[in-house]
C-alpha cells in the first residue's frame, strides 16, 4: 500500500483521534483536514471542485447560485460538483469479537469505527446516501442508505461493540438481499477466514452490481507477531488455547499472514473488489486517500 | 590463590547459588496467563514443537548475575591474604628478634658468657637482608634496638650488656617480640630466646602468643648446670635501748637449694665497713636456716650493714644489704594546766612509754613553766587540757607546728577558749565551747574515719572496739566545714578533728585522755589509739632497712628525711637539728630550702644522676647495693642511704622444660592447642580485619547489581 503524506495530516494519527470522544467531530476533523490538504496537494486528479453549471430550477439551494455568472449573463445558474452523484454508500462493519483486539495500536474495532465515521462523513459531504450494517455471525444493526441517515449511521457506530464470534458468509448473504439498488459497499473486517470463503461471501454482495471496497484491518502484532515469552495463546472468538513458543513460530506465522493478505488481494481483485490492508497504526488519511482514488475511478466508469 | 585464606570458608558454599540464574535463564519461561489473540487461524497451521533444548540468549546478563552471587559469597567468606599461613615468603629476608635474659640468675657461673656467645652466633647467622632486634629482659623487657641490619651495633650492645639485679619474667619479652614482629611485613620472622629457663619466670598463665607461623628457638644457657644455690633471704632486727643507747640483734635467714650438704659456710655481719662477727654454719640439702649475730650498738646517723654467706656460683644472692638509723624515738612533750591534778597525764604517759615501734620519749611539764626551748626538737606537743601557751612559748609552739611538728589538743575542764587568740586561732580546726554533758550513760564513739591513718589500724574486724568507751563530758567543736572530722560521738558531735597547718598537724580531741571525762583510758583500745594519735601527729614513717631491686623510692619522703652537714645551713636550724639528733629524735624534720630541691643520686654501680627538684617523684632502684642521695651542691652532707637487695625468688634456679615454654608461646603443644588456636584465630581475625577485603567485594557486588539492573531493563525494552 502506498503511503502518502498529505500536508496537515498529522491530526489523523489514530491514537490521537482516539482522544476525540465525539465520533462526528472526529470524522469532521479528519475529513475536512484531509480535504484542505487535498486542495494544497499536487494530486489534482481528485475532483471535489466545481464541475459545470446548470440552469437554476426553483427549489435549488440559492447558496449554489453562481453570482459571478449572473453578473455576466444576467441569468441564474447553479454550480454542480463532479462528486455530486447521490450514490448509495453503505458501510458493512465487522463487530465480531476478534475485532476487539489491539496490542500495538488502538483496538481494531475503534480504528474501524473511526474509519467508518470518516467515510460516512466524507460521503455525506458528497451528498451520498449513507447507510451502515454491523455484523458478527449475524446482522447486528442495519441502517439503510438514505439521505439524512448520517446521524443514524453515527449513532450506530457509537453503539458498535465487539462481543460475539463472527463469520462472513451468513450475515453478508443476508445483507446482500437488502442492497438491491446499485451502490457502493464498504466492507471493514479483519477477515479471519480462508480467502476462498471471504471471496464467496463477498461475491454475494458484488453480484447485485454493487461496487465493493474492502478494508482489511489488522493490528501490527497480528502482522509481526512480536511476542517473546512462551505462553498459551487463546483464540478470542473460539476460546481455543494452544501453547506457543513465539521464537519458534514467528517466521512461519509471518509467512502465513503475508500469504493470506496476498491471496485475499488477488482473489478479491479478480472480482474487481478494491482491497486495502490497514494497519491500525496507520493514519486514517491513507484510508481516505484510497477511498477517494476508488471513487474517482468509479465515477469515471459511470 | 597465592596466600589467600578465608575467615569463614563455609560461606563459599553460597557459590552454588550461581546455578540459580543459569537455571532461570535456561528454564522454559512460560507466562502463566494466556495471551489473547484474535485468531489462532495461522498459529494452528504451524506444527507444534516441544522444547527439548533451551539456550541462553543473554550471556552478558547471566554472567553479571553469576558475578554478583560469587562476589557476595566471597565477601561473606571474609578472605584475607596471609603470607605466614601460606608458608610462602614474598622474599627470603628475615626479621629476627633476639631475647636475651639479663636477670641476676644469668650471673650464675658461665651462663652470661654462654648467652653472649649464643647471641653473637645468631648475629653471625644473619643474611645481608636480614634484620634483627635485640631485647634484654629481666623483670621487664627493653628493646636495645629496633629491627635493624646493623650487625655491628647489635654486637656492640651484646658485648656491653651485663646481668642485672632483676628477676626473670618471660611474659614481657615475648609480648614485646610479638609486637615487633606483627609490625613486620616480611615473610620470614623468627624469635630466639636466650635464657636459663627458670621456672619462676613462667607461671603458664601469661596469655602471650607469638604470631602464627613464627618459630621460637630456645637457647638454654643453663644446660648442664648444677643448680645448687645458697642465698640470704632476709635479715631481721631486734632493737632494744640499753643505757640510752640502741642495740640491735640481727638474724639472717639462709635458704639452700642443692643436693649436696654444705659445711663450714661462713656467715659474716659487716656494719659500716667493719666486720663485726662471722658465724660458721653447716647447711643441709634443700633446707633453710637462721643465723643470729651478737647485738651491736647503733652509732649516730645511718649505719650500713651487709650480711654475707659464703660464696657459690651465684654470688649476688649471698649478700644482703641493710640500712639502720638510730633515734627512731618520737619525742613527746605533754603540757598540763597549772593547778591540774598530779598524775593528770598518767594514763597518757604510761601508754606512750609502752610503745617501741617507735619508742616514745615522753616529758611532762606545766603550762606556767613551759619555755620555748622545751618545745624545740619535739616531734609532738600535747596540750593535755591546758590553755594555749603565752608569750615566747606560744610563738614557739606555733612555729613548731608550721615547721612540721605535731600538736595534740585534748579539751577538758581547764581548756580555755579565750587562751586561743591571735595566731593561735589558726591552729584550731574550729572554735570550741563550754563543756557539754553527754547522755545519762554518756556518749560513745559512733563514727570513725577508718580510712584515716589514725584509725586504719582498726579497720579489720576485732582490731579494736571504740564503742565500749563512754564519754561523759566533752567540749563541742564547731568546724567551718565538714572536712577534718575524724570521729564523732553518737549524738553527732565532733570527737576528733584534724587540721594541717604549714607542714605540721593539729589534732583536737574534744574530751580528755584520762579517766575524768571519759573511761576511754580504761579500755583496751586506748593504748593503740594513743600510739596512732602520737605517730600521726609526729608524721612518723617507719624507715625501711632495705628495698628490693625493681621497686621505686618516693623522693619526696627521701627529701623530707635528709639532713644537712654542719655549716652552710640556714641560721636557727642547725642547733635545733643537732639538739634533736643528740637527743635521738627522729630526723623527720623538713629543712627549709631543701624542699623540692635537686638531688644527686649515686647508684651502687658508681653512676651519678642529677634529679631535678620538680621531677621525677620516684627513683627506680634497679641495682643491688647502696644508693646514696645528697642535696645538689652538698657534697659533704650526710647522704640519705637506701639499701637494695635482689628479688630472692630469682634465687630459685629450678628450670622449666624449654619446650614447654616454646609450645605455650607458639601454641605447638597439643595440650594448649585450643587456647593457642583461639589466640591464633584472634590474630587471624585481626589480620583479616585490617585487610577488610570483604568491604571491597561488597562494593563490587553493589556496582554489579546496578549494572545488572540497567542491562536487564535495556534488554527488556529491546525485546518489547
Amino acid at each position: 500500500m502506498e503511503q502518502h503524506s498529505l500536508p496537515g495530516a498529522r491530526f489523523v494519527d489514530p491514537k490521537v483521534l482516539a482522544r476525540i470522544g465525539n465520533l462526528e467531530l472526529l470524522a469532521k476533523t479528519v475529513v475536512d483536514g484531509f480535504i484542505n490538504g487535498l486542495h494544497r496537494s499536487p494530486y489534482l486528479g481528485l475532483s471535489l471542485d466545481f464541475a459545470e453549471h446548470r440552469a437554476y430550477i426553483p427549489g435549488d439551494d440559492i447558496r449554489r447560485i453562481d453570482w459571478r455568472l449572473y453578473a455576466r449573463t444576467d441569468r441564474f445558474y447553479v454550480k454542480q460538483f463532479e462528486a455530486d452523484t447521490n450514490a448509495n454508500v453503505s458501510i458493512l462493519l465487522d463487530v465480531s469479537r476478534s475485532m476487539s483486539y489491539g496490542r500495538e495500536g488502538i483496538p481494531k474495532l475503534d480504528y474501524a469505527r473511526f474509519l467508518a465515521a470518516c467515510l460516512a462523513y466524507f460521503s455525506q459531504k458528497q451528498r451520498d446516501r449513507i447507510g451502515i450494517a454491523t455484523f458478527d455471525r449475524d446482522v447486528v444493526e442495519y441502517v439503510p442508505p438514505a439521505a439524512g441517515h448520517f446521524e443514524l449511521v453515527m449513532h450506530a457506530l457509537d453503539r458498535a461493540r465487539a462481543g460475539e464470534p463472527g463469520e462472513l458468509r451468513a450475515p453478508l448473504a443476508k445483507l446482500a438481499e437488502n442492497y438491491r439498488r446499485r451502490g457502493i459497499l464498504i466492507l471493514i473486517s479483519d477477515f479471519y477466514e480462508e480467502p476462498a470463503a471471504v471471496r464467496d461471501a463477498v461475491r454475494r454482495l458484488r453480484n447485485r452490481g454493487n461496487d465493493l471496497i474492502v478494508f482489511h484491518i489488522m493490528d501490527a502484532a497480528e502482522l509481526e507477531f512480536p511476542f517473546q515469552d512462551a505462553a498459551n495463546f487463546e483464540d478470542l472468538e473460539t476460546g481455543t488455547r494452544i501453547p506457543v513458543i513465539p521464537e519458534y513460530v514467528r517466521e512461519r506465522y509471518r509467512e502465513l499472514v503475508t500469504n493470506h493478505v496476498a491471496t485475499l488481494q488477488r482473489m478479491l481483485g479478480e472480482d474487481a473488489v478494491d482491497y486495502t490492508l490497514m494497519n491500525t497504526s496507520t493514519p486514517l488519511d491513507q484510508a481516505l486517500f484510497t477511498y477517494l482514488a476508488t471513487r474517482e475511478r468509479l465515477n469515471r466508469v459511470r | 590463590m597465592f596466600g589467600l585464606s578465608f575467615l569463614a570458608p563455609a560461606f563459599l558454599a553460597g557459590l552454588a547459588a550461581i546455578l540459580i540464574p543459569v537455571l532461570v535463564h535456561l528454564r522454559h519461561r512460560e507466562r502463566r496467563e494466556a495471551v489473547a489473540f484474535p485468531s489462532l487461524m495461522f498459529l494452528q497451521q504451524i506444527p507444534y514443537k516441544t522444547v527439548k533444548r533451551q539456550r541462553i540468549r543473554h550471556w552478558s546478563l547471566l554472567a553479571l548475575r553469576c558475578l554478583i552471587l560469587a562476589l557476595l559469597a566471597a565477601a561473606f567468606a571474609r578472605p584475607f591474604f596471609s603470607r605466614a599461613e601460606a608458608g610462602i615468603a614474598l622474599d627470603s629476608a628475615r626479621d629476627l628478634v633476639i631475647l636475651v635474659d639479663r636477670s641476676y640468675s644469668m650471673g650464675y657461673e658461665g651462663r652470661w658468657a654462654r648467652a653472649q656467645d649464643a647471641a653473637r652466633s645468631v648475629l653471625d647467622g644473619m643474611d645481608r637482608d636480614d634484620r634483627a632486634a635485640l631485647v634484654f629482659f629481666s623483670t621487664g623487657a627493653q628493646a636495645a634496638s629496633g629491627l635493624t641490619g646493623d650487625v655491628a651495633a647489635l654486637r656492640a650492645a651484646i658485648d656491653a650488656a651485663k646481668p642485672g639485679a632483676g628477676a626473670t619474667r618471660y611474659g614481657p619479652p615475648l609480648e614485646l617480640a610479638r609486637r615487633l614482629l606483627e609490625a613486620s611485613d616480611r615473610g620470614r620472622r623468627e624469635v630466639v630466646l636466650i635464657t636459663d629457663f627458670q621456672r619462676v619466670g613462667w607461671d603458664g598463665q601469661q596469655d602471650v602468643r607469638l604470631p602464627p607461623g613464627v618459630p621460637l628457638t630456645a637457647v638454654n644457657v643453663a644446660d648442664g648446670d648444677d643448680a645448687a644455690n645458697l642465698s640470704i633471704t632476709a635479715v631481721n632486727f631486734d632493737r632494744q635501748t640499753v643505757g640510752g643507747r640502741e642495740r640491735v640483734t640481727a638474724t639472717a635467714r639462709l635458704a639452700y637449694k642443692g643436693a649436696q650438704p654444705l659445711s663450714g659456710v661462713p656467715v659474716t655481719l659487716e656494719v659500716n665497713g667493719i666486720e663485726l662477727e662471722t658465724v660458721t654454719v653447716d647447711v643441709e640439702p634443700n633446707s633453710a636456716q637462721a643465723v643470729t649475730f651478737d647485738p651491736f650498738t647503733l652509732s649516730a646517723g645511718e649505719s650500713r650493714g651487709i650480711v654475707r654467706a659464703g660464696t657459690d656460683a651465684l654470688p649476688p644472692d649471698n649478700r644482703f644489704h641493710f640500712v639502720l638509723s638510730p633515734g627512731q624515738a618520737v619525742s613527746v612533750l605533754v603540757v598540763e594546766a597549772d593547778g591540774a591534778a598530779a598524775q593528770r597525764s598518767l594514763y597518757l604517759r604510761r601508754a606512750l612509754e609502752i610503745g617501741d615501734r617507735p619508742p616514745f620519749r615522753v616529758d611532762v611539764t606545766r603550762h606556767g613553766t613551759l619555755r620555748a626551748d622545751a618545745i624545740a626538737g619535739r616531734d609532738v606537743v600535747v596540750l593535755n587540757d591546758a590553755p594555749f601557751p603565752t608569750g615566747a612559748a606560744g610563738r614557739a609552739l606555733i612555729e613548731h607546728v608550721r615547721r612540721g611538728g605535731g600538736l595534740v589538743v585534748t579539751l577538758g575542764e581547764r581548756s580555755s577558749p579565750a587562751s586561743w587568740e591571735g595566731d593561735a586561732t589558726e591552729l584550731l580546726p574550729g572554735a570550741f565551747g563550754a563543756p557539754v554533758d553527754g547522755a545519762a550513760r554518756g556518749v560513745t564513739l559512733a563514727s570513725l574515719d577508718r580510712s584515716h591513718p589514725i584509725f586504719e589500724l582498726f579497720r579489720a574486724p576485732r582490731s579494736g572496739d571504740f564503742t565500749t568507751a563512754r564519754v561523759f563530758r566533752y567540749r563541742p567543736l564547731q568546724l567551718a566545714g565538714m572536712d577534718g572530722v575524724l570521729a564523732r560521738y553518737d549524738d553527732g558531735a565532733v570527737a576528733l578533728a584534724e587540721k594541717r597547718v604549714g607542714r605540721g598537724r593539729v589534732l583536737v580531741w574534744t574530751s580528755t585522755l584520762d579517766n575524768f571525762w571519759t573511761d576511754l583510758a580504761l579500755q583496751p583500745v586506748y593504748l593503740p589509739f594513743v600510739h596512732q594519735l602520737a605517730r600521726h601527729a609526729a608524721g612518723y614513717a617507719e624507715s625501711r632497712p632495705w628495698f628490693t631491686a625493681g621497686q621505686v623510692l618516693d623522693l619526696a619522703a627521701a627529701r623530707d628525711s635528709m639532713a644537712f652537714a654542719p655549716g652552710g645551713d640556714e641560721p636557727g636550724t642547725t642547733s635545733e637539728l643537732a639538739a634533736g639528733q643528740a637527743a635521738g629524735a627522729v630526723s623527720a624534720t623538713t629543712l627549709p630550702g631543701l624542699a623540692g630541691g635537686e638531688l644527686v643520686v649515686l647508684a651502687p654501680g658508681g653512676a651519678r644522676t642529677m634529679i631535678g627538684g620538680d621531677h621525677p617523684r620516684v627513683l627506680e632502684l634497679a641495682e643491688q647495693g647502696f644508693y646514696e642521695l645528697r642535696p645538689a651542691g652538698q657534697a659533704n652532707a650526710a647522704p640519705y642511704t637506701v639499701a637494695v637487695n635482689l628479688d630472692l625468688a630469682e634465687s630459685d634456679l629450678t628450670p622449666i622444660d624449654p619446650q614447654e615454654l616454646v609450645a605455650a608461646a607458639t601454641a605447638a603443644d597439643p595440650g594448649t592447642a585450643v587456647a593457642a588456636t583461639t589466640a591464633a584465630a584472634g590474630s587471624i581475625e585481626d589480620h583479616e580485619r585490617r585487610q577488610a577485603f570483604w568491604s571491597y567485594l561488597l562494593i563490587a557486588a553493589l556496582l554489579a547489581l546496578a549494572a545488572e539492573t540497567a542491562l536487564a531493563g535495556r534488554l527488556s525494552r529491546a525485546a518489547s
